[in-house]
């Protein structure tokens, strides 16, 4: 009596927990789908009252115009952004991981004196946040001339500790023997490195990739500040720009056309690569 | 004789080698110092001076933080960060840790779940921003639609200073619960299985367990969280500049955004600066304290 009493009882609580996790994954899911209902009505049909969740009629004009025309602000063009966005997006990433599995792999496994001490003052960064350096980077990209130039958003990411510091994590579990013996063989560092250490290190860089790739297409305020040309601005920029040229906000669907464009490809990426994503995330927030 | 030479040859092979090795920091090092490190300090100096964007600063003491402490409008958005913070943070940690302890044990559906509920971390500032302003719209927002289903009637969110805030603060939530949600749920899956078996030989319920089992075991997860997650909390910005862009009244206009705000639309550069330093202050201030006494609260346990 007593046991069928506490399976039932724990039947209960097993059928609860997932009712509220049923009901927090809707909750979480609904703004992207309404987004997403919302972009494919026609403009006529998106302010209705009560909402409709079932569009009377599909259009994808809302998307082909935002993606061609610059009906919306004066001269931004989503495709052209797209564009941009990815252009810097696939550029930073590349650059990230020369710049920092060079550094992560002195810093893991070669000797120099002040080694340790210059790796804690890069690491000791993380916690200083960007704001502080909005305002000096800001004129120095301006002494340099590189106000609405890619430059400015490419280089002074490359100085970034993130990368250096989880591809850094990431070497230190690779065994000695590997290279020590690749060592006695004649081979210099820099082969080492090359046909040893990268190689097999090939789940943290596509996990550096991924993060560098998300964080280049999401950044917000470093291109907002420094991308005031239209024809420069990456998506994010573009779409905090409705505000400023007085855009219409009863042209919701084209609005959430342009959301859906800026978004599609990190959630495209999340989907295909949600557990590498979810466990380099946990590798960094364990060693941390 | 010759073995004195090898030596040398070694000796010079060895210090050689050692230049070799800086240069694989020398690319990362060059950008870390001229874009991070040497900004981080010119910073500080811009902040002792008066600086139009054109011109070239002229130094001026601690002038920029006197009136600083006379700007009532600094207090607004610092008293505003406070409340975001205060409303935001605490949430912003309970809530994934509830949900990584729930989906931690088998379930159906467990990749749609952890899907729905980090996807929303991978979508920009200013694209949540756009589609919360829609559903957060008086007339025909969802919000409102369905609060009034449940008899509420729903407030004009961006117009009333006592709900934009709050806006921000579920809007933020969205967005951000996902990244924290994985860290717990990857500290979750670090602790020995062992410990619960162990514990429900002694007729430990699942409250017990997650009192004197998992949260113990966390105190490293929480501190890496509580640190983070607080200095990211006192950045807020990009929301507000898409949902409010500062108002109604001030009400929702943060410290970053009022750095925004004198650096790039009133191009007083070194007034900016003062406040970045401010915030820099205050946060390195709150960490060292988290470090002190979480650290202390770990090793209690």
């Amino acid at each position: 009596m007593r046991r069928s009493l506490s399976l039932s009882s724990i039947k209960w609580v097993e059928f609860g927990r997932f009712f509220l996790l049923l009901v927090v994954a809707l909750v979480m899911l609904v703004p992207l789908l309404w987004t997403f209902v919302t972009s494919i009505k026609p403009e006529a049909l998106t302010l209705t009252y009560p909402p409709r969740w079932i569009p009377e009629k599909i259009t994808f004009e809302n998307y082909r115009e935002v993606w061609s025309r610059a009906s919306l602000t004066a001269d931004i063009v989503f495709s052209r952004c797209f564009f941009n966005s990815t252009f810097l997006a696939i550029v930073t990433v590349f650059l990230t991981l020369i710049v920092a599995s060079l550094a992560a792999y002195a810093f893991s496994r070669l000797k120099f004196p002040g080694r340790d001490f210059i790796f804690m003052v890069v690491l000791s960064t993380l916690i200083v946040p960007g704001e502080i350096i909005l305002i000096p980077l800001f004129m120095i990209c301006y002494r340099l001339g590189w106000i609405n130039s890619y430059n400015a958003v490419i280089f002074p990411g490359l100085g970034g500790a993130f990368g250096v510091f989880l591809l850094r994590q990431f070497f230190l579990t690779i065994p000695k023997e590997l290279e020590e013996a690749a060592r006695i063989d004649g081979c210099g560092s820099f082969r080492i490195l090359i046909t040893i250490i990268l190689p097999l290190s090939k789940s943290a860089l596509a996990a550096l990739a991924i993060f560098t790739f998300l964080g280049s297409w999401n950044n917000f305020v470093w291109p907002f500040v420094v991308l005031l040309d239209g024809s420069k601005m990456t998506l994010p920029v573009a779409l905090a720009q409705f505000l400023n040229t007085g855009g219409n906000w009863s042209v919701y669907g084209k609005i959430m056309a342009a959301a859906g464009i800026a978004s599609i490809p990190p959630i495209l990426i999340f989907m295909f690569a949600q557990r590498q994503i979810i466990s380099s995330i946990a590798i960094t927030g364990l060693k941390g | 004789m010759s073995v004195n030479l090898k030596m040398k040859n070694f000796r010079y092979n060895r210090s050689f080698s050692v230049i070799g090795n800086y240069l694989y920091i020398l690319p990362f090092m060059f950008f870390f110092i001229v874009f991070f490190a040497f900004p981080v300090f010119q910073g500080l100096y811009i902040s002792f001076t008066e600086w139009r964007v054109a011109g070239q600063p002229i130094y001026v003491g601690l002038k920029n933080y006197i009136e600083l402490f006379h700007d009532r409008l600094f207090y607004t958005t610092l008293k505003n960060t406070l409340i975001y913070v205060l409303e935001f943070f605490p949430l912003s940690v309970i809530i994934p840790l509830l949900l990584a302890v729930a989906i931690n044990r088998y379930i159906i559906g467990l990749d749609f779940f952890k899907f729905a509920l980090v996807a929303p971390m991978v979508v920009s500032v200013s694209a949540v921003g756009l589609i919360w302003k829609w559903m957060f719209n008086t007339t025909f927002g969802l919000i409102n639609y369905y609060l009034e289903k449940v008899g509420i009637h729903g407030p004009n969110w961006f117009m009333d200073p006592k709900f934009a805030m709050l806006a921000i603060v579920l809007t933020s939530l969205w967005w951000g619960i996902g990244w924290n949600l994985i860290i717990f749920s990857a500290g979750i899956k670090n602790i020995p299985q062992e410990l619960y078996e162990a514990a429900q030989i002694d007729g430990a319920n699942r409250w017990a367990c997650f009192w004197y089992i998992t949260l113990p075991n966390l105190t490293q997860t929480l501190l890496f969280i509580t640190v983070t997650g607080l200095i990211g909390s006192f950045r807020v910005f990009g929301q507000v500049y898409v949902l409010t862009n500062g108002g109604p009244y001030d009400s929702t206009r943060t410290l970053v955004f009022y750095i925004y705000d004198n650096g790039f639309r009133y191009f007083k550069m070194g007034y900016a600066s003062s406040i970045s330093w401010i915030l820099f202050i205050i946060i390195l201030g709150i960490t060292l304290l988290q470090f002190k006494y979480l650290k202390g609260w770990g090793e209690q346990q």
